[in-house]
């Protein structure tokens, strides 16, 4: 028994391993590399490229812009409903994002609350992207922002910097991996985003197919140009993956202050 | 080991039910003249590639003889039958926004139009539509291309776009939020749907079972009160 339970841990493992990793490998196997590469100068490939990297820029710049003071607010301050607004934030992480995309419509659809002409354009793209990556940033960023060291902030601000510039001075460029990794998570899940987009924004070439809903689209018609498509999609998320490991041992403050004694 | 054995072959065959992989467009009328049996509806392309990755159907229902023929000439289901025809029409929401009154209206720029994508049947026969009626230029008012005719309805129905082409028979179920305009005879393409029965299943019976069903002067009555023509 002693002996057997070792082995039993090696044995799920490779397994679950074995069973992870085969998908991602059989997309590089079925066709090879060279004819992988061909297929991504494909129209259908090329349009979906250009509009996944554009539509992935501006959501990412909206969640910058947006998601960096709110996660700033929701780590620094204590105030009623934090615990609600927090969960808000995280709300989208676990919503289907079907659901989401129904959402999107009732509330932007032109028949929907506030009754906008966003859907079928990137702009509706760049909406669905940012509703269900926006909970990977903020989340990263408030755990940045909480793992501060207070004694830093409360220098700066004995010292007389106003609360505007320790924002900008001091908490930002210390959270500045951790808010970098969030932010390539958050990059990751926009670019695989699926069901929102197609719902909210339709699927048309060159203007709103990404990349994920180019292999929707090809699988039946194309399926290679659908496995490059995919295959670029692995290597781009694997790469994302990377940098969100290694960004929080690139510190950014080589040096410790001693605690103060009030903690 | 044996009892996952069991679990898997009870997912595998699942009853007695036949396995019928339909077009979208059958989504109302084959439950009705069939409940016996489990539906997969999605655009008859995807249906056919599943079909030739080896899904478990017994039924292949598709809106276009291309596909059938397609899995036919591989060796994959039996000899294709028509059982209906069908043929198109052009909705906008009740509210029709854009104002259009018939298909020459699509021209206008700013036009929100939504049509099937190439290789789906109904794109197909949209793309071939346009065509015969000169009309190819309105396909620069495409916002959206969808993945079957259901979609398209859909987003028609709630309002998002304001014109789309989908099949006649389609347009009773949502016959409350939309508008259905007629078009011109010259332009209409054959729409013929084709049944084959899949070899590979394993409810042949069954799948022969509803296709003559489909041929049978009661199915014929069914499939022309839900407005399909017949062959």
């Amino acid at each position: 028994m002693r002996r057997l339970f070792p082995l039993f841990l090696f044995g799920a493992a490779a397994t679950a391993l074995v069973f992870l990793v085969l998908p991602v490998i059989a997309i590089f196997l079925r066709v090879p590399p060279g004819t992988l590469l061909r297929q991504l100068d494909d129209p259908v490939a090329r349009d979906a490229i250009l509009v996944s990297l554009r539509t992935n820029a501006a959501a990412e710049a909206l969640l910058l812009v947006l998601g960096t003071p709110a996660a700033y607010l929701l780590a620094t301050r204590r105030f009623r409903g934090r615990s609600v607004a927090v969960t808000l934030v995280e709300l989208p992480l676990v919503l289907p994002p079907a659901v989401a995309g129904i959402g999107l419509l009732a509330a932007f659809g032109r028949t929907g609350l506030l009754g906008t002409s966003l859907p079928f354009t990137q702009g509706a793209v760049v909406v669905a992207i940012a509703f269900v990556a926006s909970p990977f940033y903020v989340r990263a960023g408030i755990a940045a922002f909480e793992s501060l060291d207070r004694t830093l902030v409360d220098a700066a601000r004995t010292l007389g910097a106003s609360p505007a510039r320790v924002f900008f001075r001091v908490a930002l460029p210390l959270a500045r991996s951790g808010l970098a990794a969030g932010a390539a998570l958050a990059f990751a899940r926009g670019l695989g985003e699926f069901g929102a987009t197609i719902m909210f924004a339709g699927s048309l070439q060159g203007v709103t197919q990404t990349l994920p809903l180019a292999v929707y689209a090809q699988f039946a018609r194309d399926f290679d140009v659908a496995l490059a498509v995919g295959a670029l999609l692995v290597a781009v998320s694997f790469a994302l993956l990377l940098v969100v490991k290694w960004a929080p041992s690139v510190s950014t403050s080589t040096f410790r202050f001693a605690p103060s004694v009030s903690r | 080991m044996r009892a996952l054995g069991l679990l898997l072959g009870l997912l595998a065959l699942g009853g007695s039910k036949p396995t019928v992989y339909a077009a979208a467009s059958l989504t109302e009328i084959l439950p009705r003249l069939q409940p016996a049996a489990r539906y997969q509806f999605a655009g008859s392309d995807q249906l056919a590639y599943q079909i030739q990755q080896g899904a478990r159907a017994d039924l292949f229902l598709a809106a276009s003889p291309k596909y059938p023929a397609r899995l036919y000439a591989q060796g994959l289901v039996e000899r294709p039958v028509v059982f209906a025809t069908n043929t198109m029409v052009l909705i906008v929401p009740r509210a029709n926004p854009a104002r259009i009154r018939s298909v020459y209206g699509l021209k206008r720029k700013g036009i929100k139009l939504v049509i099937g994508a190439k290789g789906l049947p109904i794109g197909d026969y949209t793309r071939k539509l346009l065509a015969n009626l000169d009309l190819t230029s309105v396909l620069a008012n495409v916002v959206s291309e969808e993945d079957d005719v259901k979609l398209v309805v859909a987003k028609v129905a709630l309002g998002e776009a304001d014109a789309g082409f989908v099949y006649r028979t389609d347009v009773k179920p949502v016959r409350t939020n939309v508008y259905r305009i007629a078009l011109p005879a010259k332009g209409q393409p054959t729409v013929a749907y084709e049944g084959a029965v899949v070899r590979a299943g394993s409810h042949k019976t069954e799948a022969r079972a509803l296709l003559r069903r489909l041929l049978s002067p009661a199915g014929r009555t069914r499939l022309r009160d839900a407005g399909f023509g017949l062959p």
